[in-house]
């Protein structure tokens, strides 16, 4: 097993409990007196309705969350997707919901402690509003104080907890059935708009399968239990939902249920007697307790995830040296909540805020996926896909039920709400704009790139590394003129700009300090694509944070399944460590492709005008010429090859004269090329100094092309030593070829022994 | 004569400042046994219920504890090996690596903390010391001055 199967330890099972356990919290406990109030009986139809769509977002955060397996659940997925300024709304939305709806759940807690337990447990009652909020505060700051310290919870708890409020809700709807509930007047007076508004109220209860998507990373096997667990995870409780209201209304009239501050508990001492109303007020306190843990949990979880993408200050997300639990975060979470129970917003409203937060968030979800699906990213792979019958039936419909419930909502809910989304906004104005590292895939959704014919079957694909401005075009045309002679139809050139970090430092913390230097990142790779669109060639680009420039590389070679990798060099070789530096060796020794390494000359003989081709023996120089070729077919106007060859003096042991030899290799090798008659012309010298001959020649053209050579000397070189010095001594453009086979193996060999001595 | 305790020591740590004191005590035995290290980090799993923090979170944490670790180690000539590991007991997943990688001992620096600190959190060093069959070393604190 690998590391990363064990760190997934959720099962099915677990992420199934783990979402009912927030599901089943205070929301099912508490909100029958509120629901029955606003709805009566119809306030089922509420509960269903908000299962329903609680239900189309569980299909598309399950595409999402298999997709991107990363914390932080639906903010990662809409700041991915729609960038930093929704992501700033809902990443804010979310904690703001999470507080909100913690702090419900905890006033439910509260309700059903005293008044609850009160009438079994004398001192407990009497306390009245006071004693609820004391008892809500205490128990908030409790549960902040245990993740804080990060007290050991185990799964065993989870599941008895969750099997003890499942079990109790089954034996309440069983024995409420039985008891003969009878419904009075379905309809409440004010009619249908009371329904529908009441959904809007109970939808809180339904934020907690968020949690399954929040811990995605977690899950085993996500592509299948993750929405096997979200789908299972709402439609359990939302069956439940409907049978409690049924019951509860069929049990209790409207009026009572209305006044009671534990509802579930008042029916139950009808149905059960005292003994089933006591078990209630248990599991309720479990319930409560519970949702409120796993909520403050997850917000956490979500600032973490907005510290990451540099929408908040990671300052929030230390994480504690001895208890390691990101313990700032907690506890602003934990503040938050004990605010808002004490300023005593009441909890109708506490609970509609939530919903509302819950309700932005998901709108923006199924947008999400519309954008992700049409943007198609090159990252973006789930597992999970909604399935063709249901694309894009289920994200429109989720969407436009989620605004719908949005615009029913009370005003005052709306306002504190459009608040939160306010803040969100400014919050990306004032801080998120200059610092998030997401960009929208908004514009590639609206107008797609083409995403030619299946990859990697034939299509020639050229990497080009780029770092600096100015010399960034000069290699993209080189590249695209590489491309160009091969299917242009398909052909595409990938540009890559790695910012290098440290090993000392972490990827994030160093992207911290490094915001000018991603900035430029995206300058010269949007300058890449303007650069291609002139040259009329295909291009994606990659930018990427790593390690190791020259690994990252070789990554995207071998991913893009790369025909040809060109790079440029400095002309200087470096000094200690690396041959030609530490970026390029790597490259060029590695790649399981063709490699090219230019130095740019002057301005204007750069892979135009007079291009001079070494036609050696090297088994490299083929690959010189071809690349010469493809320059020249380029620079459609007058480039001239010159194919050059320099001959020790006198006749060798076959009586043949150095023009001769001369003559007769350089007619093997355009043999060996495939050049034509008419593309290049011929020209032999005859030296001693070979070195020194070339040398002195090559200032006579503006491009000089060499192949790798395999000397002796390979092992203080990468293209051979030859080719080197020229690029070193001459100030001509140097293009050093090598092709994809043969010399690898001893070039590797030669870095390894070169890094290792 | 028995092999050295330093021939491999496993080295568990849990904080940055953790790693740092321990390889700095640790040091001057790994140089004269001319020994090897591996500086382990355990993620505690919940096993079923949500963890207390984003395990990509602690995955980062895990990498500053290992940077620290090789930095305090860098002009020495032995390099760690950092693995980062997940269970549900820590101690229990240390005494594995231990055996898996065939360390000679397990090293770590005694934490401290009050009683009821190790109750809430769970006293690993305690557990590490009864439990491994492999031997425990627990090495003070160096002064810092």
């Amino acid at each position: 097993m690998t590391d990363q199967e064990l760190a997934r330890d959720l099962g099915f099972l677990e992420a199934y409990t783990i979402g009912l356990g927030t599901m089943i919290g205070a929301g099912i406990f508490v909100l029958p007196s509120i629901a029955a109030e606003q709805a009566g009986p119809a306030s089922m139809i509420s509960f269903f309705a908000g299962g329903l769509v609680s239900l189309l977002a569980a299909i598309s955060l399950s595409e999402l969350a298999t997709g991107m397996p990363k914390a932080g659940g639906s903010y990662y997925y809409v700041n991915r997707a729609l960038g930093p300024f929704f992501g700033s709304i809902v990443g804010w939305g979310m904690w703001a919901g999470l507080t909100f709806a913690s702090a419900f759940y905890m006033i439910g807690f509260g309700q059903y402690l005293l008044p609850g337990l009160g009438k079994y447990i004398g001192f407990l009652a009497g306390w009245g509003e006071i004693g609820i909020t004391v008892a809500a505060l205490v128990m908030a700051a409790l549960l902040t104080g245990v993740n804080y310290y990060g007290v050991k919870e185990t799964g065993a708890l989870q599941n008895v907890i969750v099997l003890t409020l499942v079990g109790l809700i089954v034996a309440f709807l069983g024995l409420g059935a039985a008891s003969g509930p009878t419904i009075g007047t379905f309809l409440p007076p004010e009619g249908w708009p009371a329904v529908a508004a009441t959904i809007g109220t109970v939808y809180v209860t339904f934020i907690g399968f968020e949690v399954i998507a929040t811990s995605a990373e977690e899950i085993k096997n996500p592509s299948r239990n993750l929405p096997l667990a979200m789908i299972a995870a709402v439609v359990t409780p939302t069956l439940m939902y409907v049978g409690v209201m049924f019951v509860s209304t069929g049990t209790l009239s409207i009026e009572a249920l209305a006044d009671s501050p534990i509802p579930v508990a008042d029916v139950a001492t009808e149905i059960m007697g005292p003994i089933g109303a006591l078990a209630m007020i248990v599991g309720a306190v479990l319930a409560t307790v519970s949702s409120a843990n796993a909520s403050i949990l997850s917000a956490a979880r979500v600032n973490f995830a907005m510290g990451r993408d540099k929408i908040l200050i990671n300052w929030l997300n230390e994480v504690h040296d001895r208890f390691r639990t990101p313990y700032r975060a907690i506890s602003a979470t934990g503040i938050i909540t004990l605010v808002l129970i004490a300023i005593g917003v009441g909890i109708g409203t506490l609970a509609e805020v939530a919903s509302f937060m819950y309700l932005v968030t998901y709108a923006l979800v199924h947008i999400a996926v519309i954008v992700l699906r049409r943007a198609n990213p090159d990252a973006y792979d789930p597992a999970f896909r909604i399935p063709s019958v249901l694309y894009p039936i289920v994200p429109i419909l989720g969407f436009v039920a989620c605004i719908a419930i949005l615009l029913q909502m009370s005003l005052i809910v709306q306002a504190i709400g459009g608040v939160i989304v306010v803040f969100g906004i400014l919050w990306y104005f004032v801080y998120a704009r200059d610092r998030a590292l997401s960009q929208s895939l908004v514009g590639e959704a609206i107008a797609p790139e083409p995403t030619t014919v299946a990859d990697g079957q034939g299509r020639y694909r050229v990497v080009v590394p780029v770092a600096n401005p100015e010399t960034e075009r000069d290699l993209l045309r080189m590249a695209a003129a590489s491309a160009h002679a091969h299917d242009s139809e398909t052909a595409e050139v990938v540009a890559v700009n790695i910012i290098e970090v440290p090993q000392q430092t972490s990827l994030e913390q160093d992207l911290t300090f490094e915001e000018t230097r991603v900035e430029r990142q995206q300058e010269l790779l949007d300058s890449a694509r303007d650069i291609a669109d002139d040259l009329d060639v295909g291009l994606r680009t990659h930018a990427i944070v790593g390690r190791n420039a020259g690994s990252a590389i070789l990554d995207v070679i071998e991913e893009e399944n790369a025909d040809h990798v060109l790079l440029g060099w400095k002309g200087r070789r470096s000094r200690r460590e690396h041959v030609l530096g530490s970026t390029i060796d790597p490259v060029i020794g590695r790649a399981p492709c063709d490699a090219t390494l230019v130095k740019l000359g002057p301005e204007g003989g750069r892979a135009t005008g007079d291009i001079m081709v070494l036609a050696g023996e090297g088994p490299h120089a083929p690959v010189a010429a071809r690349r010469a070729r493809e320059f020249a077919e380029a620079a459609d106007e007058e480039a001239r090859l010159t194919l050059f060859n320099v001959q020790e003096p006198g006749e060798d042991d076959d009586g043949l004269s150095p023009q001769e030899r001369g003559e007769a290799l350089i007619e093997e090798f355009v043999e060996r090329t495939g050049l034509e008659e008419a593309q290049y012309q011929s020209r032999i010298e005859v030296a001693e100094d070979i070195e020194g001959a070339i040398l002195d020649a090559a200032t006579g053209y503006d491009t000089i092309c060499v192949g790798a050579t395999r000397t002796g000397a390979v092992s203080q070189a990468v293209f051979g030593s030859l080719p080197e010095t020229i690029g070193e001594r001459t100030d001509q453009t140097v293009v050093m070829a090598r092709g994809p086979e043969e010399s690898a193996m001893s070039i590797r060999q030669a870095i390894v022994r070169r890094l290792e001595s | 004569m028995p092999e050295s305790l330093f021939r491999h020591a496993l080295v568990p740590v849990a904080s940055p400042e953790d790693a740092e004191s321990t390889m700095r005590a640790l040091r001057p035995y790994v140089e004269s046994a001319e020994g090897d290290v591996t500086v382990i980090n355990v993620i505690e799993k919940a096993g079923g219920a949500p963890d207390k923090a984003s395990v990509e979170q602690r995955e980062d944490y895990a990498h500053k504890m290992f940077s620290v670790a090789r930095d305090e180690m860098a002009d020495t000539d032995c390099t760690p090996t950092t693995e980062i590991r997940y269970g549900t007991d820590v101690a229990e997943t240390i005494i594995e690596t231990a055996h898996e990688i065939n360390a000679s001992a397990i090293v770590f620096n005694p934490r401290g903390g009050n009683r009821w600190v190790r109750l809430l959190t769970g006293d690993v060093g305690l557990s590490l010391v009864s439990e491994s069959d492999i031997p425990v070393i627990t090495l003070p604190e160096p002064n810092n001055d």
